[in-house]
C-alpha cells in the first residue's frame, strides 16, 4: 500500500496538535487562558529561534510571501484567542468547540473556488467523515456535577 | 382594535457566537492560505515568519491584563511552553505536507481531527473516560483519514 508523503507529514501534525489537546488542557486548568496564551506564543518564539540557524532560509522572498506568512500566524493565533474569548463570553464548551471545528468547511470552499482544487469520490466521503469525527471528538464527557444539573 | 405591541428591539446575537464564527473564518482562511504560500516557502521559514505572527496577538493579549489567577503558575507556564513547542512542530509538519503536495481541501480535513489523539491520550494518561460520541468519533476519523487519503 502507498502511503504518500503529505499524508505522512498530515499525520505528524496530527499527533502533534492531538498531544497539544491535553498539555493545553493541563496548563489552563493551573494558569488563566491570557498567561497560558503567552506562554504558548514565547514557546513559538524559541521554537523559531532553534529552527533558524539550522536550516538555510532564504532571505530573498518575495515581500507578498513574506507578509502573508506572516499574516498567517497571526489569524491563526487570533483565532485560538477569539475560540478562547467565545467560551469566556459564556459559549458552551459543547458547543463552541464542536462549532469552531467546523472551520474545514471553509477552507475547503476557498480550495475549490479559489485555488481550483479537485476531489477524488473517496476524498469528499473522506471530507464529510472528517467533519462529523471532529464534532463528535471535540464533545467533552460531562461532569458528574453537569449531570446532576 | 388592540394591536399588538410591536418589538422594536432588534435581537442581539450572542457575542459568543460572533467569536465562534470569528474563529472558524480565521481558522478556515489561514487553512487556504498556507497552501498558497506553501509552494514559494520552505516549512521551516514558514514556522519562523509564523512565530513573528504571532507576537501581535501576545500584545493583544498582554494589554488585556488577564494574565492573573490560577492554582499553579510554575505547572501552567510549563505545560503552556510545552503546547507551544508541540504546536510549532505541528504546524512545520502541516506546511510540509503542503510543500508534497498535499491539497489543502484534504489536508485541513485530515488534521481537523486530531482531537483523535487527545482522546486517546486522555483515554490512557488522563484515565478520562470517552463518551459514546467520542468513540464514534474515533472510528469515523480514522475511516476519513483512510479515505482522503485515496
Amino acid at each position: 500500500m502507498h502511503i504518500p508523503l503529505w499524508l505522512v507529514f498530515a499525520m505528524v501534525a496530527l499527533v502533534f496538535w492531538g498531544i497539544t489537546g491535553i498539555t493545553q488542557k493541563l496548563s489552563t486548568n493551573a494558569i488563566s487562558t491570557g498567561l497560558s496564551f503567552l506562554w504558548f506564543g514565547v514557546a513559538m518564539i524559541a521554537l523559531a529561534l532553534v529552527v533558524l540557524p539550522k536550516v538555510s532560509l532564504d532571505w530573498h522572498l518575495a515581500p507578498k510571501d513574506f507578509w502573508l506568512a506572516v499574516i498567517g500566524g497571526t489569524l491563526n493565533s487570533l483565532g485560538a484567542y477569539t475560540s478562547f474569548a467565545a467560551l469566556e463570553k459564556g459559549g458552551k464548551a459543547s458547543i463552541v468547540i464542536p462549532l469552531c471545528y467546523l472551520y474545514p468547511l471553509l477552507t475547503i470552499i476557498l480550495a475549490i473556488t479559489l485555488l481550483h482544487e479537485s476531489l477524488t469520490r473517496p476524498q469528499m466521503a473522506g471530507i464529510v467523515l472528517a467533519l462529523v469525527a471532529a464534532i463528535l471528538l471535540s464533545q467533552e464527557v460531562p461532569s458528574q456535577t453537569d449531570k446532576a444539573l | 382594535m388592540v394591536t399588538p405591541p410591536v418589538k422594536t428591539a432588534r435581537k442581539r446575537i450572542p457575542a459568543w457566537l460572533v467569536f465562534s464564527l470569528l474563529t472558524i473564518v480565521l481558522w478556515g482562511v489561514w487553512g487556504a492560505l498556507t497552501k498558497v504560500i506553501s509552494a514559494d516557502i520552505d516549512a521551516y521559514m514558514n514556522q519562523v515568519l509564523f512565530a513573528i505572527g504571532v507576537v501581535p496577538v501576545m500584545a493583544i493579549v498582554l494589554l488585556s491584563g488577564r494574565l492573573s489567577g490560577g492554582i499553579s503558575r510554575k505547572r501552567g507556564i510549563f505545560y503552556a511552553f510545552i503546547t507551544g513547542v508541540l504546536g510549532g512542530t505541528g504546524n512545520i509538519a502541516f506546511f510540509m505536507a503542503f510543500s508534497e503536495g498535499g491539497k489543502a481541501s484534504v489536508v485541513v480535513p485530515a488534521t481537523s481531527v486530531s482531537p483523535l489523539v487527545t482522546v486517546i491520550q486522555g483515554y490512557f494518561l488522563l484515565k478520562e473516560s470517552a463518551s459514546g460520541c467520542q468513540k464514534a468519533g474515533l472510528l469515523l476519523a480514522m475511516a476519513a483519514i483512510y479515505l482522503l487519503s485515496l
